[in-house]
């Protein structure tokens, strides 16, 4: 499907003794719904985070179509971290307005994207409410209106279906479905629901200690088998931190996500 | 867009969601009320204008001339003069008796209550002075016109030898310090706080991955200090506005020099220690662990604002000047110096430069470890593990 948007090339990170990424590469292309799955501990949030600068790599690469990524490509990403976070108090019109302008928006823009954007998620009511203010699954749609505020041109979204209910994973989906067949903007998600995974994207890779032990367009990744049993073979033994729990555990780590 | 836009961004937010929020309100209602409170307080204990009204009841042709020369000399000595004229001596003692006046002027002399002012008796007695001895004059043969020109003189040429405010701006000083102090406290713990709570909501990666950390931290600086100084000139405003015409205070006549030293040291103390408490700050990340890292930069402001009084005393002395080259107590001492006339051109500028270079340091290494703990949660981090931070490379 042409040249990729993102690629990484050979990326390492380790924290002190404990290695975090050990030469991870795959890449990205315009239009590609591209789902990233492994289990807890697998360095799926450390990548994401040293695809934002939000941390630096060891070594290794991040290019941005073909050329290494500077501060000025981030800012045309849309981020949804793991940990979420809203300014608590801050109005949800305000915010998406704020988040756009720091993306470099001018003000007219920034305040059409906020309201186009809080009327597509459904919280156009909300607009002059504090976010702390709102149900958890509202703040969840404000927070992927952050990632999405300033039209971006990838989307990086850290398990963004966690803790939501049927009608909300269905909403955001819509959403994102909706950008990528509008503006051909690639997504990319991590999940633990692998059958989210298998019914919404058409590339994944999947990352297991570290090391990325599959990843291509889904067809060819699970050969028509299950994606679970192709999960489970692909780890299995690759949890380089003794970690060999599979998806399901990692919904012990959630508990932790909202204080 | 560029860095400045994105700083001012920043700034804006922090004034504008800190201007909204009922805290701040709060806080700036009732520092208005307590000020506009002890302005009235002391309106009203003071008498005013500072100018206090006297009664004194006299008795008798001489009284009644001393007592038209004191109501001419009566401002000079702070003092409004009523006078009642008593039928007699033993009325007009009595008044005095009965606190109907202040004292009672008669042909045997003057009586007074128990702790009389000493202004309205010295205005008594010089008045009294100058009437008598220009009877006698007048007996030995002089003509009126004469007998005045012997009594009064033309003053005494003066020149007064002014070092900066003299008296006047050692109390300045001290205020100026304490004021100081208290900002630096408030705005310093404003900017913690600020930094936590983007810490405790997680919602600095998301801000992280679109703009740099430093320029996060100049936004967080320029925007909570506005917003302070804000604050100070509405307490200062109202304070003005009931003392200045209630004539509870007068405006010290400053030099405008140190009117501007006192807003330069005043930004300089704002971004050393500012700058000090957001690294603190960015080691916790939840509000209830602020104070643990917090606490030795307080310590070292608590110690130079002790330190500053001490040296205030003694404005030429060797810990004032001490004081003036260490950057923690300089913002507090220079102010103080100059206004008392007791800083040489060659030690403020020395104090400018040094304080400039460690407020460079600590914008550095406070960007530094707030670069690098902004993103770690948990446990607060020690002292020792944020300046391996700090010193780390990369």
């Amino acid at each position: 499907m042409g040249e990729p948007v993102l690629r990484l090339e050979e990326l390492r990170k380790s924290y002190g003794e404990t290695v975090a990424l050990d030469g991870v590469s795959f890449q990205v292309e315009a239009g590609q719904m591209f789902g990233f799955v492994g289990p807890n501990g697998a360095g799926k949030t450390t990548l994401m985070r040293i695809v934002l600068g939000v941390l630096a790599a060891d070594s290794g690469r991040v290019l941005w179509h073909g050329t290494p990524i500077d501060a000025e490509a981030r800012r045309r990403i849309g981020y949804m971290p793991e940990e979420r976070g809203l300014y608590p108090k801050m109005r949800v019109r305000d915010q998406l307005v704020y988040m756009a302008r720091l993306h470099g928006a001018n003000e007219a823009d920034a305040g059409a994207a906020a309201d186009r954007w809080m009327e597509r998620l459904g919280v156009g009511e909300r607009a002059d409410e504090a976010v702390e203010a709102l149900s958890l699954g509202n703040q969840q749609r404000v927070q992927l209106g952050v990632a999405l505020v300033h039209e971006p041109d990838l989307l990086v979204l850290d398990e963004p279906f966690s803790g939501l209910d049927p009608d909300g994973v269905d909403a955001l989906s819509g959403a994102l479905l909706a950008e990528i067949s509008e503006r051909q903007v690639p997504v990319v998600f991590s999940s633990h629901q692998l059958e989210l995974v298998e019914r919404l994207c058409d590339s994944l890779a999947i990352i297991a200690g570290g090391r990325i032990a599959a990843s291509g367009p889904l067809a060819e990744i699970s050969g028509g088998k299950p994606l679970a049993d192709v999960f489970r073979d692909a780890t299995r033994g690759m949890s380089g931190n003794g970690n060999a729990a599979g998806p399901d555990a990692d919904a012990a780590d959630t508990e932790e996500r909202r204080p | 867009m560029n860095q400045r836009d994105t700083i001012e961004l920043v700034a804006r937010r922090e004034f504008t969601e800190g201007f909204r929020s009922r805290a701040w309100r709060a806080a700036t209602a009732i520092q208005m009320l307590v000020v506009a409170g002890i302005a009235i307080v002391s309106i009203v204990t003071s008498g005013g204008s500072g100018i206090h009204t006297r009664h004194l009841a006299i008795a008798g042709p001489q009284a009644t001339a001393i007592a038209a020369k004191a109501r001419a000399e009566a401002k000079g000595y702070g003092i409004k003069l009523e006078v009642e004229d008593a039928t007699s001596a033993a009325v007009a003692r009595e008044k005095v008796a009965d606190e109907d006046a202040d004292a009672a002027l008669g042909p045997r002399g003057l009586t007074t209550g128990k702790d009389p002012d000493a202004s309205l008796v010295a205005l008594l007695q010089t008045a009294a002075r100058t009437v008598r001895g220009e009877a006698k004059l007048r007996a030995a043969g002089l003509s009126p016109a004469q007998a005045r020109a012997a009594l009064e003189p033309p003053p005494l040429p003066t020149v007064e030898i002014t070092t900066g405010e003299g008296e006047g701006g050692t109390g300045l000083a001290y205020i100026g310090a304490l004021l100081l102090y208290v900002a630096l406290i408030s705005f310093g713990y404003s900017i913690a706080s600020s930094v936590v709570t983007e810490k405790s909501s997680r919602v600095v990666e998301v801000i992280l991955s679109a703009i740099r950390p430093v320029q996060l931290l100049a936004g967080k600086l320029i925007g909570v200090g506005l917003l302070g100084l804000l604050q100070i000139a509405a307490v200062a405003a109202i304070g003005l506005v009931i003392a200045v015409p209630g004539g509870a205070i007068s405006l010290p006549s400053s030099t405008p020099e140190t009117v501007v030293l006192v807003l330069v040291y005043f930004v300089l103390g704002y971004v050393f220690y500012g700058g000090l408490f957001a690294a603190a700050a960015s080691l916790v990340s939840r509000q209830e662990d602020t104070q643990s890292t917090t606490g030795p930069i307080l310590i070292v402001l608590i110690a130079s604002y002790l330190a500053t009084n001490a040296a205030l005393g003694n404005p030429s002395g060797g810990l004032a000047t001490v004081g003036t080259f260490l950057p923690p107590m300089a913002p507090m001492v220079v102010p103080g110096r100059a206004a008392q006339g007791e800083l040489p051109a060659g030690e403020l500028i020395v104090s400018l430069l040094l304080m400039l270079v460690a407020i460079v340091v600590v914008i550095v290494v406070a960007a530094r470890i707030y670069n690098r703990s902004v993103l770690r949660f948990g446990t607060p981090m020690k002292l020792r593990e944020a300046v391996k931070l700090a010193v780390q490379r990369g």
